[in-house]
Formats: C-alpha cells, sequence, structure tokens
C-alpha cells in the first residue's frame, strides 16, 4: 500500500487506508457536548488509583481542565 | 502536571479504559492527577460525545469520545472547549493552560527578533517547550512591541496605507493555519469616515501551526530541526506622522522531538518515538474481551 493511501486530509500517515472507516474524520457538525456557558454536568467514576472521584466535589472551589481522550492503551 | 497545579488548576482525564490499564499508563508514563476510568462509556454518552462514525460492532473501538478538553471555571462552569477534528491535532497543554489564565506565556525556546525601539517583531514558537512533533497543535506568535504613541494597522484600510500582513512558509508537512487576531480599536482622524482599526502596545498575532507524518517518516530518523520562514509587513504611525512601511523576515529555527506511543499491533516506536512502557498488547486484549462481553450480554 502507498504512502498516500495512508495519508488522510490533513496529512497523516496511518497504519490503515485513509479511507478505512476507522479513519473516519467527522465533519464540521463533530458532536462537542455542553457549550461554553453551562455547567459541566457532573459525574462520579473511579481513577486510575481506585479512589471514588466526584467531579465537581473533588474540585472544589478550583478552576478545572477536563480531558477526554481515546485511550491510553491504543 | 506541575504547572496547571502551580496555578491553581485541576486536572482531569476520561477514557474508557479499566482501572488497571489506566494505572499502568499513569506509571509509565509519571502521571500524579487523576485517569477517570468510564468503562462502558456512560458519561461519554451523557456528555454526548460518543463518537459515532465508529460502529457499533466494531469492538473494542466503539465507545470512545470525540476527544476533546473542557476548561471550567471556579463555579464548574465551562470557559472554553478544545474539540479539533482530526485525532491525531489536539491541543497541547501550554494552549490550554494559556486559556485558563487568560494570557500567552512565552515560548520556552529562544525566538528571532527584528527592529529598533520604536517597533520590535519577534517571532517564537509557544508550547512543548518550544518543540514541534507529529500532531498537537503549537502557536506560532509573532509579537510586535510597539513605542508608545505608535500604531499598526488592520484591515480595513485606506489605499496606500500598508495594512499589517504575516506569513508563515515551512518545509513540506509542516501546517499553519488561520491566525487569531487581537480585536483592533478605532482610530478617529479629523476629516477620516469610517475610523482607521489599529494595535498598539505589545500585540500578538496567533498562529496555530501542527506537523504531520511528512516529518516524521516511517522507520527513519525524522530531521533534528526545521526552518521556518516568518514575513511581517506593517507599517507604523503616531498621531502626526507615519515611518516607512516595513517588511521583516524571520527565520525561525523549531527542533523536532518524539513522542510516546503505545507499542501495539507492530506499530511500535519508530524513529524519535519511544515506546510508553507498558505491557498495551495486554491491555488491549482485555478491553477487547471487555467490550465483546457487553455487546454480547
Amino acid at each position: 500500500m502507498s504512502q498516500d493511501e495512508r495519508r488522510d486530509a490533513f496529512g497523516f500517515v496511518g497504519p490503515l487506508p485513509a479511507s478505512h472507516r476507522l479513519r473516519q474524520i467527522p465533519g464540521p457538525d463533530l458532536a462537542t457536548g455542553p457549550e461554553i456557558g453551562e455547567r459541566l454536568p457532573d459525574f462520579d467514576l473511579v481513577d486510575h488509583t481506585g479512589r471514588r472521584v466526584s467531579l465537581h466535589a473533588d474540585r472544589g472551589n478550583s478552576k478545572a481542565a477536563v480531558v477526554f481522550f481515546r485511550s491510553a492503551v491504543w | 502536571m506541575p504547572r496547571f497545579e502551580a496555578n491553581g488548576i485541576k486536572l482531569y482525564a476520561v477514557s474508557y479504559d479499566d482501572r488497571e490499564a489506566l494505572a499502568a499508563y499513569a506509571e509509565a508514563r509519571g502521571i500524579g492527577f487523576p485517569l477517570l476510568s468510564d468503562p462502558h462509556s456512560a458519561v461519554i454518552r451523557r456528555y454526548g460525545i460518543l463518537n459515532t462514525l465508529i460502529d457499533e460492532s466494531d469492538v473494542p473501538f466503539f465507545g470512545i469520545p470525540n476527544p476533546g478538553t473542557y476548561l471550567v471555571d471556579e463555579a464548574g462552569v465551562i470557559i472554553d472547549k478544545f474539540f479539533p477534528r482530526h485525532i491525531a491535532l489536539r491541543e497541547s497543554a501550554d494552549s490550554v493552560l494559556d486559556a485558563a489564565l487568560g494570557e500567552l506565556l512565552r515560548g520556552e525556546a529562544p525566538g528571532v527578533g527584528a527592529g529598533d525601539g520604536e517597533v520590535r517583531v519577534e517571532a517564537f514558537l509557544h508550547g512543548g517547550g518550544g518543540t514541534l512533533k507529529a500532531g498537537p497543535m503549537r502557536r506560532l506568535v509573532v509579537r510586535f512591541t510597539l513605542r508608545e504613541g505608535l500604531h499598526i494597522y488592520g484591515e480595513p484600510i485606506p489605499d496606500g496605507m500598508v495594512a499589517t500582513q504575516v506569513s508563515v512558509t515551512g518545509p513540506s508537512g509542516f501546517h499553519a493555519l488561520k491566525p487569531t487576531l487581537p480585536p483592533t480599536e478605532p482610530l478617529e482622524l479629523p476629516g477620516l469616515d469610517p475610523p482607521l482599526h489599529v494595535w498598539s502596545g505589545t500585540v500578538d498575532w496567533v498562529i496555530p501551526v501542527y506537523a504531520d507524518s511528512d516529518l516524521f517518516p516511517a522507520g527513519e530518523e525524522a530531521q533534528s530541526e526545521i526552518q521556518l520562514d516568518v514575513t511581517v509587513r506593517y507599517q507604523a504611525c503616531d498621531d502626526n506622522t507615519c515611518l516607512v512601511p516595513r517588511t521583516e523576515h524571520l527565520k525561525l529555527k523549531i527542533p523536532l522531538a518524539g513522542m510516546e506511543v503505545p507499542s501495539l499491533m507492530g506499530m511500535g516506536a519508530v524513529g524519535q518515538n519511544r515506546a510508553v512502557e507498558m505491557d498495551s498488547a495486554k491491555y488491549f486484549a482485555q478491553l477487547n474481551e471487555r467490550q465483546t462481553r457487553s455487546r454480547n450480554a
């Protein structure tokens, strides 16, 4: 498979062809969740150390950055 | 991340990985902030950011979010968010920190400059310690420092005057996106209608940039650095006179850096990249098994 087949519209080369369903790039209608000005929805999840974390309670009165990422594994 | 902590900003990350995989990742990367496990993508769904381009039958890939970051203030209200369309184009920690603090921090790498006591022009790369990697967005900043009383112009501008222009070119694989400009102030002059649009003081033109795979060819050692050509044209005036319009050509050398990548599916670390020190294959198999079980349940 040529490099060109593996290069997507943004210029990135991956292990699968750019046309593969797993390499689809979302359109401008990408769903990005709650909007600026809204309160971030609360959640209750266990962290990597096993500690239960309720977001807003844990955050207290601090500013926070909450990152949703693809995977730590792949 | 010490800089977030030092600035009183709490950091959280969420993914659909198991706690055990997240623990291995945190250890391998020396991460101290909470990595939260959302194994059935319940929170991802509730937020409305489940990636729906991936089909439910695509185990274990289905369940991931559209990746991005929310920044909240002291009351938990979202003040900014970053959701690039391309998975590789994530915001760097520095950009998130800048947004949280409402300011643009100086780049760690030396910039290049030109000019004199009237107008100084500098270009520097902000974020990632001044290095470029394949993917993460950086900001190329062109900073004008004007002597008090002087201003430079934005569009629209009358004939015969020079509006500020900045262009950046680099080697194949380097991308510069549309710059973010600070707002201009109106300058009213007698007999001139509409007013002029000007900047004064310290003016930062912020250009989002990124590097694609061309700069990091698979199986080869990438170049250690690239050169960017930054061309800046402007005209500075005060209330009485205008200086001659100027063009500065700045050459900025940017080091390229490798990344930590999963060692998985024969994709291992090549060139300057390093493999994350965890048994990704084992965790991937566990993820596959868990997702298959939920699907069949």
